[in-house]
């Protein structure tokens, strides 16, 4: 990072006042819930303790880990669709305007919304969430890779046609790797929605199926919600939820990172 | 100005552009007529209606359900529940995103505890806010005004940060007070950026209310499509289905307005 001299006592200020308030928001959450007397009240000291729990008994760990491997095998059905569907779109115009009625139409369903037909369709374990997570990775990739594919120079696309490719040369050649960043920026989006959806879909089917074993992190929250009612619990899954979401970010970044030097984000 | 105006009557430019638009919307219309047809299809040679109704039965279940008002009484809550939910966030997202754009120390104070948040999704939510709120209107209430709240944050920050420096400094030059720089030159700057905030917020905050009423309200589009399917009523659920994808289509039309309307210069 910045190495500058001063920078250093700056960048700790900046870290002190950034754990202000954080930490007290933890002191009064911890003296509230003292002071409320239902030893149900979920306070941080608690917290700590329900997570080492989970963790120790590896119950949250094999959680995540089912959801994740929804997630992934989710994602890449989107991705397999998506990206040569997106790079058709983005490179014959015909194909974009015969298909793009059908994805405009289709985007503003809210994945979830398609939840009760998978159910109907699939059952309530993993094909379902599958589906789900699918749907709703598909639409910022293929949106995506679509914006990339018709952003590329038209100036690099005339040089390769003067020169005589063929259209499919000219997609291989030129347009694919000149949608490559944003192809990368519509993967990340998709996988942010991807693991949303899944925690919303394994909540959901616990909630509607009667929590049959469907299994995953939100089918977990939702049983610590309805059946033993553990409120510390609840929010060790909250706290993983964002951890997860925050690697996955992350990971896909440094991926992109690697596979693309060339684009800075 | 005479010039222009000309041209934009001269017979076969007009024409033209009418012409493409007529012919955008035949092809809209074709390809929505081979899915439906395709769709037609396979409902024929499945043949079960429960699994797969025809295009026909959902037509008439979406008649059906329109004439009973069952269909607009649940996007109505639904679309309520948004208006309220994005008015709380806004009302607490703007004057705070105001306040960190503006001021270095207050964002160092306030930012790390954003982004402690901002990882969790509303979904993740909506057990914890089930047990405070219980069923009703004040989970998807909460659950979306959660979801609108970070988009339109980080919208509001970034259009503050982004203001032109030379704008403040000329208005502070010529001894604008501090307040009236705000509201005539930092605010205006910021318009556009809000609006598109405003426009994510809305997107996000949709997603997150079929969740959260599927789960946990006695009402609206995502209560509605659980309820039939549970009664494996297919034709409703995919009519449901539909309105939440019209009411979805049109809300992002309403951002888009009310972003003409407010920041008309933000146009493309």
């Amino acid at each position: 990072m910045s190495a500058k001299g001063g920078a250093v006592g700056v960048h700790a200020r900046a870290l002190g006042l950034g754990f202000l308030l954080p930490a007290s928001i933890l002191v009064v959450w911890q003296a509230l819930g003292m002071a409320s007397g239902n030893p149900r009240t979920p306070v941080p000291t608690h917290v700590v303790s329900s997570a080492i729990d989970l963790v120790a008994s590896a119950e949250l760990p094999l959680a995540i880990l089912q959801s994740l491997m929804r997630v992934f095998a989710g994602f890449a059905v989107a991705a397999a669709i998506a990206v040569p569907l997106g790079l058709a779109m983005g490179a014959f115009r015909s194909v974009d305007r015969n298909v793009d009625p059908l994805v405009e139409s289709f985007r503003p369903i809210a994945a979830i919304a398609i939840l009760p037909l998978a159910i109907l369709w699939l059952g309530t374990g993993t094909a379902a969430a599958v589906m789900i997570v699918a749907y709703a990775a598909f639409f910022p990739i293929v949106v995506n890779t679509v914006a990339g594919a018709k952003g590329v120079n038209p100036t690099l696309l005339r040089a390769a046609s003067t020169m005589g490719l063929s259209r499919l040369r000219i997609v291989r050649t030129v347009i694919v790797p000149a949608a490559l960043p944003a192809i990368g920026v519509g993967l990340r989006i998709g996988m942010g929605v991807a693991w949303t959806a899944i925690v919303a879909a394994e909540l959901a089917v616990g909630a509607k199926a009667g929590g049959g074993g469907s299994g995953g992190i939100g089918q977990m929250m939702f049983v610590f919600y309805a059946y033993s009612i553990e409120l510390n619990r609840i929010i060790v899954c909250m706290i993983a939820v964002g951890l997860v979401a925050l690697a996955l970010d992350r990971l896909l970044r440094l991926a992109m990172r690697l596979a693309m030097p060339w684009s800075a984000t | 100005m005479g010039e222009a105006a000309a041209y934009a009557d001269y017979p076969s430019v007009r024409t033209r552009a009418m012409r493409r638009g007529a012919r955008s919307v035949l092809v809209y219309l074709r390809t929505m007529a081979v899915f439906v047809v395709v769709w037609a299809l396979v409902a024929h040679l499945k043949s079960n209606p429960v699994l797969l109704p025809s295009p026909l039965a959902v037509m008439q279940a979406a008649v059906d359900l329109a004439r009973d008002l069952e269909l607009f009484y649940h996007a109505w809550v639904s679309f309520a529940r948004m208006l309220v939910s994005l008015a709380i966030a806004s009302a607490i997202a703007i004057p705070l995103g105001l306040a960190m754009g503006l001021s270095r120390t207050f964002d160092r104070i306030v930012d790390p505890t954003i982004e402690l948040l901002r990882p969790i999704s509303g979904i993740a939510w909506i057990p914890l806010a089930l047990f405070i709120f219980g069923v009703g209107n004040a989970l998807p209430v909460f659950i979306m005004t959660y979801a609108g709240f970070f988009p339109i944050l980080l919208g509001t920050v970034a259009g503050v940060r982004d203001v032109d420096r030379r704008l403040i400094d000329a208005a502070r030059t010529m001894g604008v007070p501090q307040r009236t720089i705000v509201t005539r030159v930092v605010v205006p700057a910021a318009l556009p950026s809000l609006m598109v905030a405003l426009r994510l917020g809305v997107a996000t905050s949709w997603t997150a209310v079929v969740a959260a009423e599927l789960i946990g309200a006695p009402s609206g589009l995502g209560y509605a499509v659980e309820w039939y399917r549970e009664l494996l009523m297919t034709p409703q659920v995919m009519a449901f289905i539909a309105m939440i994808g019209v009411l979805g289509y049109v809300c992002d039309r309403l951002a888009r307005l009310l972003s003409d309307v407010f920041a008309p210069w933000a146009s493309r």
